[in-house]
């Protein structure tokens, strides 16, 4: 029999409410499976258990008077440190913010409470969201639940992580390049990232304002459909929150899937290539078309991405300067305070893109690479709206190759880089994607596709989604402390 | 292209003290990714489009209403250093 903690919410919620499992009890399941794996994954930078057990106890209380407040009310969700819960530290994984606590709830946080969720606790991260496998996480990497000796992808690595190995339902992460998609990937669970703006970002530390998105990591495709649709709608306080547009929605039956040339090329792994191939396959049998189209600007996505992602992370970083929040060096005056506490706060990569967007924004060199990256995001832009006239959706690898030992990419910054090729340009125009785990390889690590849809279709994609994993039944669950989750 | 990046100033732009091993280590990553750019920045695109908010977008400016917020203990909760509800810094000049 399936364990609770991987049963879809839709099922936890009828076993609360014809009482055959109490909130309280899946609570304390999912912190007996945190006591096994967290010794060798490490996803939790902090478990709420104790805080949270009153809450969970007043949830059973709830569904024993037939009072709950919603389908979430006493499932245990992680939420990615670097966002804000009120009363506890969002650390973003870095020293700059080992002290800071939030004073404030994000909005998501505001919503997943009024439903009656609990929280787990903060999950690890690359420090300030900033890279593809948590190695950048100033309190160490998180493990991949499949296999310990390799990167569980980032820079959601510890909320895909927890998922996978049980010790939460499902978790919150972020994804600006890829982070939700890339380390759900890699750890075998499902990963959605929802048009730009349709959940507000209020509340989640900044790092790439015009690409950065909140989005679900679940077991299942049902699952992200529930907590997406809890968390979205428009927040006054996020200007870039979107209020409800209507569009043309996706086909369901009959529909026109192109699989995407620039991303089954050269870079992307054989293994990775096959799935792609063997889900069409499996779409086509159910009277689906599968089309190849070309996308040619994709293969400019890492630069575009590279200049704008690091662009505006020098700007919304420049927050971080010992005045108001995070760690001080003294100094002084005010200016060497500023440069020694930033010296001292932020590790190698965040001080890299700060510098990379510095210099891409500074005089002499703004037209030639930051004016040029947004000209070419305006002809990617426009590439993909003339092919969602020809298709109903995008399919591609969520990775160009299967979960990466610890180090393997570490010395190697443009083939770390490389590893959100198919998922930056989901990001850079606004679309919703999602990674579906399909299989595994030959060395049993997880396999998946990206699935893509026109903007503000988000719920048609995961109908859509929901349809191509049933048709695919992926059910292996890794063994970790020599216990299958 | 390396040597066209002056690391000294655009550490000083960022605010960041480097140290001469961070100097020199970030030169040569900077130059490497910035070589990878040149495909890009070579590339004749229109002038009259550019991208800003992904989906192009107004942004949805909120009413200019007072309405709840931080107290000003919680805005201070996290202060380095703060005295009589202020933020407290070092001076500005020597």
């Amino acid at each position: 029999m399936m364990n609770n903690y991987k049963l879809p919410i839709s099922k936890i919620n009828q076993l609360f409410k014809n009482k055959e499992l109490k909130p309280s009890e899946l609570y304390a399941e999912t912190f007996e499976r945190a006591a096994i794996t967290e010794s060798i994954i490490h996803g939790h930078l902090e478990l709420f258990q104790e805080e949270n057990l009153k809450k969970a106890l007043n949830s059973d209380e709830r569904y024993e008077k037939g009072e709950n407040l919603g389908t979430l009310d006493g499932i245990p969700i992680a939420i990615k440190d670097n966002i804000n819960i009120s009363g506890y530290a969002t650390t973003c994984s870095s020293k700059m913010l080992s002290n800071y606590i939030s004073p404030y709830d994000a909005t998501v946080i505001t919503r997943l409470k009024n439903e009656g969720a609990l929280f787990t606790g903060k999950t690890n991260l690359d420090e300030f969201a900033m890279g593809s496998s948590t190695e950048n996480s100033a309190f160490g990497p998180t493990k991949n639940p499949w296999d310990s000796s390799r990167v569980p992808g980032g820079s959601s690595g510890g909320s895909a992580a927890v998922v996978s190995a049980g010790s939460a339902i499902a978790s919150l992460g972020s994804d600006t390049g890829g982070s939700i998609r890339q380390p759900a990937s890699f750890c075998g669970v499902v990963g959605f990232k929802p048009t730009y703006g349709t959940v507000s970002r209020f509340g989640l530390v900044a790092f790439a304002s015009s690409l950065d998105q909140i989005g679900p990591i679940t077991n299942h495709v049902e699952d992200a459909r529930l907590i997406f649709n809890s968390m979205k709608g428009h927040d006054p306080r996020d200007a870039t929150s979107l209020i409800e547009s209507k569009a043309k929605q996706p086909k369901l039956k009959n529909a026109k899937i192109g699989i995407i040339k620039e991303l089954m090329e050269d870079g992307i792994s054989e293994d990775a290539k096959k799935e792609v191939h063997k889900v069409a396959k499996l779409l086509e049998a159910e009277g689906h078309e599968i089309i190849e189209v070309s996308l040619p600007l994709t293969k400019m996505s890492i630069s575009i991405y590279y200049l704008i992602a690091p662009a505006e992370c020098s700007a919304n970083l420049s927050r971080f300067d010992g005045v108001r929040y995070g760690n001080r060096v003294p100094g002084s005056t005010s200016s060497e305070m500023m440069e020694l506490t930033r010296a001292n706060g932020f590790g190698p990569e965040v001080k890299k893109r700060i510098l990379l967007g510095t210099y891409a924004l500074s005089a002499g060199y703004y037209d030639a690479y930051y004016g040029q990256a947004l000209k070419a995001r305006a002809m990617m832009k426009k590439e993909f709206t003339d092919i969602y006239e020809d298709v109903d959706y995008l399919i591609s690898p969520t990775t160009p190759s299967d979960p990466f030992k610890f180090g393997e990419k570490s010395d190697n910054q443009l083939e770390m880089y490389m590893s959100d090729l198919c998922t930056i340009p989901a990001n850079l125009v606004g679309m919703p994607a999602i990674s579906i785990p399909t299989g595994l390889s030959s060395q049993g690590l997880p396999l998946s596709v990206q699935i893509m849809s026109p903007s503000n279709t988000d719920n048609t994609l995961l109908d859509f989604s929901e349809s191509l994993e049933s048709l695919v039944a992926f059910t292996e669950e890794p063994v970790i402390n020599g216990v299958v989750s | 292209m390396a040597d066209k990046i002056d690391i000294k100033n655009v550490a000083k732009l960022a605010s960041i003290k480097l140290n001469q091993e961070e100097e020199d280590r970030l030169k040569n990553d900077l130059s490497m990714i910035i070589e990878h750019f040149d495909a890009l920045s070579k590339m004749d695109l229109p002038d009259d489009k550019i991208s800003i908010h992904p989906l192009g977008m107004s942004l949805n400016l909120a009413e200019d209403i007072a309405s709840k917020s931080l107290t000003h203990k919680e805005a201070l909760s996290n202060a380095p250093e703060s005295k009589d509800g202020q933020f407290v810094v070092p001076p500005s000049l020597d």
